[in-house]
């Protein structure tokens, strides 16, 4: 195992400014320790997908800084360590299930047997075999989500990124993917994940931060949370903290 | 644990151009066969049918005069459109993202990307080029300076494609450049005609034409035989090459418009 000093990310300051004016991320602080079960939990628009945007170089932060294990993000080596399930499914569609998760591979730098050998691997555990050979776009939506998922995983990264992982997905993919994650976590493998499934949330996440506003609001154990706004649940907590206004007043 | 731990710095890199490869195969009756096929009958219709009642252009028969043109223009416009609608389609589907999150250099990127609008480019030059040059009896003269010239405006054209799918706001901004900017100038710049026979003020027109020096470096590889002098062609040709090239690179560098 990997004996690192680093937390897998440390955020600090960091400020992301949309090109037409929107403050998606405000000058936020965070730190994901190594080998955590992490949740990223809070509204729509609180800024989730632009903090994992931020971190795996897909937008231009604006301010601050984000370390991916100790490495600036956008660095080669902090890509390297990173994989990440979007929330929009973005496969490509010149590829078929077979080689989108081959092609990936070797842009992430796997040999060509290697990655051959772990793309079977990944259709069998998310059970996209029969569909080897067809293209993303000729795939249920659900399929693409899984497609996605085993993307994210195939090139084995110690930071797996999963933004609303469960959108969409049926009951049986969302206990096998539970069962698998657990035991990648087990393995090592630090998890960030978004969720609007609060129980699968307080279920999974050793640690939790509430966002909102582009801001940390709380960050604790579900258990600690749950005691600091003495509340019975998560989604208590949820509704104290980071929820709008009007819902929050109205279950208070 | 990780399966990635030795890194392999060409690895992407090569992935990447087998992605644009496989693409341009994968839709190779869009991509190869119709340009090949319309730029032959261009060839057939307008030197054969046309050629006994033009007199010779340059000391070349009519059909002959036009075959570097007509491929030099095939090539450009596939280098081009290729790009513009690989880019654009990995912009606005998002799946572009997975090759930005990788660990890749922003010019393997770059370079990456312009693989396989050159691959489709050399397809349908090499073809055009293997039917029309029996049809026609046009030489090959210069063959290194051919194969220069032909390098230079696939790697230009791909990069023009890039630059305008990154900034293509639709898929119709991407034929607009090229019905309105490409096809016209390329036209104007000497395919079927030597701009010396035109006279002024055209001839000096058609000097401003980035276009014209493109089909003159292309036809002094074929016939031997240039309008201004080869020097200037391959000078200006490569210089709006080099010039497109800093400009795409430009825009992997500094993700504007790829990353928000
Ligand atoms: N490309 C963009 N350009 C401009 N504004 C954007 C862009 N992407 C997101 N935003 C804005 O940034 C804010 C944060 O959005 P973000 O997608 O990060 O939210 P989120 O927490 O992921 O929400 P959700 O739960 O709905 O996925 C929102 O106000 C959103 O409108
Ligand atoms: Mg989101």
């Amino acid at each position: 195992m990997e004996a690192s000093a680093n937390p897998a990310l440390r955020l600090r300051g960091l400020t992301k400014r949309y090109d037409d004016g929107t403050l998606a991320l405000d000058a936020l602080d965070l730190e994901v320790p190594a080998g955590s079960f992490f949740g990223l939990l809070g509204p729509n628009g609180a800024g989730k997908t632009t903090l994992i945007s931020a971190v795996c170089n897909l937008i231009r932060i604006t301010d601050g800084e984000a370390l991916v294990f100790g490495r600036q993000s956008g660095t080669l080596e902090a890509r390297r360590q990173i994989g990440i399930a979007e929330q929009e499914p973005n496969l490509d569609r010149f590829l078929s299930v077979r080689e989108t998760l081959v092609y990936h591979g070797g842009y992430y730098g796997m040999e060509r047997r290697a990655a051959e050998e772990r793309a079977e691997q990944m259709m069998e555990v998310f059970d996209l075999r029969a569909k080897r050979d067809v293209r993303a776009p000729k795939l249920s939506g659900g399929m693409k989500r899984r497609l996605l998922l085993a993307r994210a995983l195939l090139h084995e990264p110690r930071l797996v990124i999963l933004d609303e992982p469960t959108a969409g997905v049926d009951i049986e993919l969302r206990h096998e993917l539970w069962r698998y994650i657990r035991r990648l976590h087990e393995q090592g493998t630090t998890i960030l994940l978004t969720t609007h499934y609060l129980e699968e949330a307080e279920a999974l996440c050793g640690e939790i931060a509430l966002i909102g506003g582009g801001r940390i609001i709380a960050r604790d154990s579900a258990d600690g949370l749950k005691q600091r706004y003495e509340a019975d649940n998560l989604e208590q907590v949820y509704l104290k903290t980071v929820a709008s206004g009007r819902l929050a007043e109205g279950v208070a | 644990m990780s399966g990635v731990a030795v890194p392999r710095p060409w690895s992407g890199f090569y992935w990447l151009c087998r992605r644009e490869c496989h693409r341009v195969l994968k839709l190779w009756t869009q991509t190869t066969l119709a340009p090949v096929v319309s730029s032959l009958l261009f060839i057939v219709v307008f030197g054969l049918s046309l050629g006994g009642r033009i007199n010779e252009v340059q000391g070349f028969p009519y059909e002959v005069f036009i075959v570097p043109g007509l491929v030099a223009m095939a090539m450009a416009q596939a280098a081009y459109s290729n790009n513009a609608s690989t880019i654009y389609q990995g912009r606005s589907d998002r799946f572009m993202d997975d090759v930005l999150a990788s660990p890749m250099h922003a010019w393997q990127m770059n370079v990456g990307y312009l693989a396989g609008g050159a691959f489709r480019a050399l397809i349908i030059g090499g073809a055009l080029a293997a039917l029309a040059v029996p049809i026609t009896g046009a030489p090959v003269e210069q063959p290194l300076f051919l194969l220069v010239a032909v390098l230079l405006l696939v790697a230009g054209f791909g990069a023009l494609g890039t630059i305008v799918g990154v900034h293509a706001e639709s898929f119709d901004h991407t034929s607009f450049i090229n019905n309105i900017v490409i096809l016209p100038l390329t036209f104007l710049g000497g395919v079927f005609y030597s701009v010396d026979s035109l006279g002024s003020p055209w001839e000096q027109i058609s000097h401003a034409n980035p276009l014209f020096y493109v089909v003159d470096a292309v036809r002094y590889g074929f016939l031997g035989t240039s309008d201004v002098g080869a020097p200037i062609s391959f000078a200006v040709l490569a210089a709006m090459t080099l010039g497109l090239l800093a400009w795409s690179q430009h825009l992997f560098t500094s993700g504007r418009k790829l990353k928000p």
